[in-house]
């Protein structure tokens, strides 16, 4: 391999890598596929080292020169087809390597995973909250319609802070005292008896779960780092709602 | 069987597959996925008869689950993420969670303590099962 190439296999592997950890890929699977590319690629002595936010890359090749990359991890956005796909990509890569062209390109092609439509899944953040509302106990119709409304509601909010590229606390934060204010406000004009099931079902779209589970996979796999800031991300996030919560009571003069 | 439980448990099954639109999964994997999380529920209504224990039951259906994504995973190809994050949703407990903030919230020390240990022992019980399949999945399906 010349040196241009090998600069170039670093890079795209650091590519997948990125896209991996940043579509909730636990941190031992992402290292694993790169080690596993890249000794298919007949590199010797692979050094992969990842968090959730940085990603080095150190290799020595068959000339015995070492090349070290490394990157910067974009924001998480959870896509479980794309880490499907890539999982698939490494899968193949390390069975039978090909040429790098050919890698960029398959790179492109997972970069084009398909998406839900917005407007599908803003639907069913309406509907995760009236299904919910319902299995928490809920059961008066007009709280029923609210939950699905408030569910609608939060997902058009996140869609729409996540397109200007608000900050994540703050988004939680906006959506959880959406969902409150909805439903306290219609406490208040005697619509519903109860805001708990609403405010509940609503909680569950927000709650970060995937965080959760991923830092605990990520704790008990021996990448301490990445899970600790993983559950403090978490912490963070479950602390944003809780605080939207809380500040719709005070504006409503704490008539829970 | 009661109506609330047959609610209940289609309410998860609907309440898990709409997290699979959030989170991106398609195709089979999102069938399995919800049908996954209305399993969890479902064990959880079905220990009760046996179990009081709420704690216990989570952790039990935790166990269950992991190891249901384990082999889910290994028989679609497909990283065990997919369906670890999606199968324990319903057992989120996002109610313990809101009844302690509010508990708090009113000043009501004697209601809010006890809530908050249950809330963390639920936790802690998804945690655990989570962890022992996880730890477990990685000793002895090392080689493969």
């Amino acid at each position: 391999m010349t040196t241009i190439e090998i600069h170039k296999l670093l890079s795209s592997v650091l590519e997948i890598e990125a896209m991996m950890i940043a579509a909730g890929a636990e941190i031992y699977r992402a290292e694993e596929s790169a080690r596993r590319v890249l000794e298919a690629y007949g590199m010797k002595q692979v050094d992969v080292y990842a968090t959730t936010s940085n990603i080095i890359v150190s290799v020595e090749t068959e000339d015995g020169a070492v090349k070290t990359h490394t990157r910067r991890v974009p924001q998480i956005a959870t896509d479980i087809e794309k880490v499907h796909r890539l999982n698939d990509l490494v899968r193949r890569l390390s069975a039978a390597p090909i040429a790098m062209e050919a890698v960029s390109a398959e790179i492109d092609a997972v970069r084009q995973t398909p998406q839900y439509k917005t407007w599908v899944v803003t639907l069913f953040y309406g509907v995760i909250a009236a299904a919910f509302y319902l299995f928490f106990g809920g059961r008066h119709l007009v709280e029923f319609f609210a939950s699905f409304g408030a569910g609608i509601v939060t997902g058009l909010l996140t869609f729409g802070l996540d397109k200007v590229k608000a900050n994540k606390f703050l988004v939680k934060f906006l959506c959880a005292f959406c969902a409150c204010m909805i439903s306290f406000a219609l406490k208040r004009v005697h619509c519903i008896d109860s805001v708990d099931y609403i405010i509940i079902s609503n909680i569950m779209t927000l709650i970060p779960g995937i965080g959760l589970t991923n830092s605990l996979r990520d704790l008990f796999s021996g990448d301490s780092i990445s899970g600790v800031l993983r559950l403090i991300e978490a912490a963070l996030l479950a602390l944003a709602i809780a605080c939207g919560y809380i500040v719709t009571t005070f504006l409503f003069g704490g008539a829970v | 069987m009661e109506w609330r439980m047959l609610i209940e448990v289609l309410a998860s099954f609907v309440g898990t597959l709409g997290f699979g639109y959030l989170f991106n999964i398609r195709g089979k994997k999102l069938l399995y996925a919800a049908l996954g999380g209305m399993a969890a529920w479902a064990l959880f209504l079905a220990l009760g008869f046996w179990i009081e224990s709420e704690v216990l039951r989570y952790f039990i259906v935790s166990l269950c689950s992991t190891v249901y994504a384990e082999i889910l995973a290994r028989r679609l190809k497909t990283p065990a993420t997919t369906f670890c994050i999606i199968n324990l949703i319903p057992l989120v407990p996002g109610g313990a969670l809101y009844y302690t903030t509010t508990s708090a919230l009113s000043g009501d020390l004697a209601l809010f303590f006890p809530r908050l240990t249950n809330t963390v022992q639920l936790a802690v019980a998804l945690s655990l099962g989570i962890v022992i399949v996880t730890a477990g999945c990685k000793l002895f399906l090392k080689k493969k």
